[in-house]
């Protein structure tokens, strides 16, 4: 726990520690303020404006950016694959991350190197990841296309990430695969914590694997299971960096989401305003599905301790 | 707390070896339970192939003659040779890229992890009027996707003339590390015993002396776990030299990989080399750090 002010403190000691306070924090809120503060009370400006990036006195147009994002069809499309994304990409690395941590759990020999190797995509920039996964997908040379041939499944080849049908699922893949190992190693952390003897016991009572995990590993670990639920699906809402490398939205918008969106309206049609309030929607969806992910992942988590 | 240190993790464990010598598997005595086990391990041993395969294409491809590449790409280990990395190296630019990468991620780093340390230590330990505003504010960088200021900040970068600058990009760099490296720090300085700077104060420590000499010494694996988090991040950072160092000058390897791949035709050994080249010391630092790595991203995320 932090000290708080108590009445025991003696005023000298507190006029000491507020100077040294702020003037530990001032080089920070110096740069959070030019840095972030302003640039999205700038964002916040645009958004009522028109501005195209050039003109230095932009007119004021009211809200009709907003009414015009409201009225616009992409948008719901684009929030649509957001939301396939926030679903898809929480559930199937939470799945994935939690069997590969029961099945590494009690894993002696070659643990180390199990968890190197899937922590390790976690790990490469986004841009790497993005070329190598072209290379996977790619329809003439591709291994995922030659595997599915030697598996006699060649009729489901195709080019992956040029095919509007495949292409955001192709892309979601990738980012599970990129994601997992982190989910991983946060399970296997908490799995350590799980009480062995109350396992033992009910094994004896002939609890078979299922029930074990359900009654007594998973209790065990919903604080942690929760906190990554929250941190995985706030970060689903602004996805952008994996689709602008690996398709920059396309094909003919089919992996569009937000962000995407948001820079394609910007910077390809230099509609800066447009861009800017798309962008902050999804700042609007986003903070608040966090700070309510927040309040009550930390109250299921205070039951589950019995505090 | 969630999080493991070392120590802890082997204090965890060997109780738990002693009571239950069944369940290891160095002790595994029935022929069933062998093949349950050997059974685990094929099956880990090829998701943890299926998890390695993208960085073993990587490899394979940089390491490959030229007319191999073109008869057949993606085919793993057929020939072997280094032209792809010396053309990656010279023609491709990535050596200076190279030197520009750790030109943007060594002061970065370092400026993340100083900034932080020192508003964690205010955020856990010196209360004062106004605090609470000043973490909210910078709790919420964690919270706003970065897509959402990046295009104001690119015309305020301009009108500062900081835009292509290899300072204009540092600091963005450094901004986009602190919420999470102060929320980071914080936790560690939350952590420590209220007894230890009573016990200064009474030996006559100034506050300063306090945070400098009794505080600071303490969170040391908190702060090299930040470094090595914040170092992979920064050096990973795709956006902020794609927006803000447009010129090419101060090019970094992600960017410079990114500018290889839009060309007309695209060269694969060579841009296989590049991307090997980027993930190497990505590859080295993990290997390395990996504790550190592993157990700052679960404090870090865990504590909170």
């Amino acid at each position: 726990m932090s000290s708080g002010i108590s009445s025991t403190t003696p005023a000298v000691t507190r006029r000491a520690q507020t100077r040294l306070g702020i003037a530990l924090i001032t080089p920070l809120m110096i740069l959070v303020a030019v840095f972030f503060v302003l640039p999205m009370c700038s964002a916040i400006y645009y958004s009522f404006v028109d501005f195209d990036g050039i003109n230095p006195n932009p007119e004021f147009v009211g809200l009709d950016n907003y009414t015009r994002m409201f009225t616009d069809p992409e948008v719901w499309h684009a929030l649509g694959n957001n939301a396939i994304w926030i679903v898809l990409g929480t559930a199937a690395p939470l799945a994935i991350g939690l069997v590969l941590a029961l099945l590494l759990w009690n894993v002696k020999r070659g643990n180390m190197f199990y968890r190197l190797a899937f922590f390790l995509p976690y790990v490469l920039p986004g841009i790497a990841i993005g070329i190598v996964w072209g290379w996977i997908y790619d329809p003439v040379n591709g291994w995922l296309n030659k595997a599915l041939q030697s598996f006699g499944l060649g009729h489901l080849a195709t080019g992956w990430l040029g095919e509007p049908d495949s292409a955001l699922y192709a892309v979601l893949a990738t980012a599970i695969w990129a994601s997992t190992g982190f989910i991983l190693i946060i399970f296997l952390s908490a799995l350590r914590n799980v009480d062995t003897e109350q396992i033992d016991a009910s094994r004896l009572d002939g609890a078979n694997a299922a029930q074990r995990l359900w009654h007594i590993i998973l209790p065990q670990i919903m604080p942690v299971f929760l906190m990554v639920t929250t941190i995985t699906l706030v970060g689903g809402f602004s996805v952008f960096d994996i689709i602008f490398i690996m398709t920059g939205g396309g094909p003919a918008n089919a992996t569009n989401v937000m962000g995407t969106y948001a820079y394609n309206s910007a910077f390809k049609v230099s509609d800066i305003s447009y861009g800017t309030t798309l962008a902050l929607l999804i700042t609007a969806l986003s903070v608040p599905c966090a700070v309510l992910l927040n309040r009550l992942q930390r109250r299921l988590s205070l039951q589950g301790t019995g505090a | 707390m969630i999080d493991i240190t070392v120590s802890e993790r082997d204090r965890l464990q060997l109780p738990e070896a002693l009571n239950r010598p069944a369940a290891t598997e160095e002790n595994a005595a029935s022929p069933r339970r062998k093949t349950a086990l050997a059974g685990k391990h094929v099956l880990l041993i090829a998701l943890a192939l299926i998890s390695l395969f993208p960085v073993i294409l990587i490899i394979s491809t940089a390491l490959k003659t030229e007319a191999d590449v073109r008869v057949d790409p993606f085919s793993l280990f057929s020939s072997f040779s280094l032209e792809n990395i010396t053309t990656a190296w010279t023609e491709g630019h990535f050596g200076e890229y190279l030197g520009n990468s750790l030109l943007l991620t060594v002061p970065s780093t370092l400026l993340v992890v100083v900034l932080s340390t020192m508003a964690g230590y205010t955020f856990a330990r010196l209360p004062f009027r106004g605090r609470s505003v000043a973490f909210y504010l910078v709790v919420l960088g964690l919270l706003v996707p970065f897509f959402t200021y990046m295009i104001p900040l690119y015309f305020q970068l301009r009108g500062l003339a900081l835009l292509d600058t290899l300072a204009g990009a540092i600091l963005i760099l450094t901004s986009t590390g602190v919420s999470f490296g102060t929320f980071f720090m914080r936790a560690f300085f939350s952590d420590l015993p209220t007894e230890l700077e009573q016990a200064a104060r009474v030996d006559g420590c100034s506050e300063w002396q306090i945070f400098l000499k009794v505080m600071l010494p303490l969170v040391g694996s908190g702060a090299s776990a930040l470094g090595v988090f914040t170092f992979l991040q920064n050096w990973n950072n795709f956006l902020v030299p794609l927006l803000y160092l447009p010129g090419g000058e101060f090019r970094p390897l992600t960017t410079g990989l990114y500018q290889f791949t839009g060309g007309r035709s695209i060269d694969v050994g060579p841009l296989a080399a590049g991307t090997l080249i980027t993930i190497l010391p990505v590859i080295v630092l993990f290997l390395v750090m990996q504790r550190q790595v592993a157990s700052g991203f679960i404090s870090g995320a865990v504590k909170g």
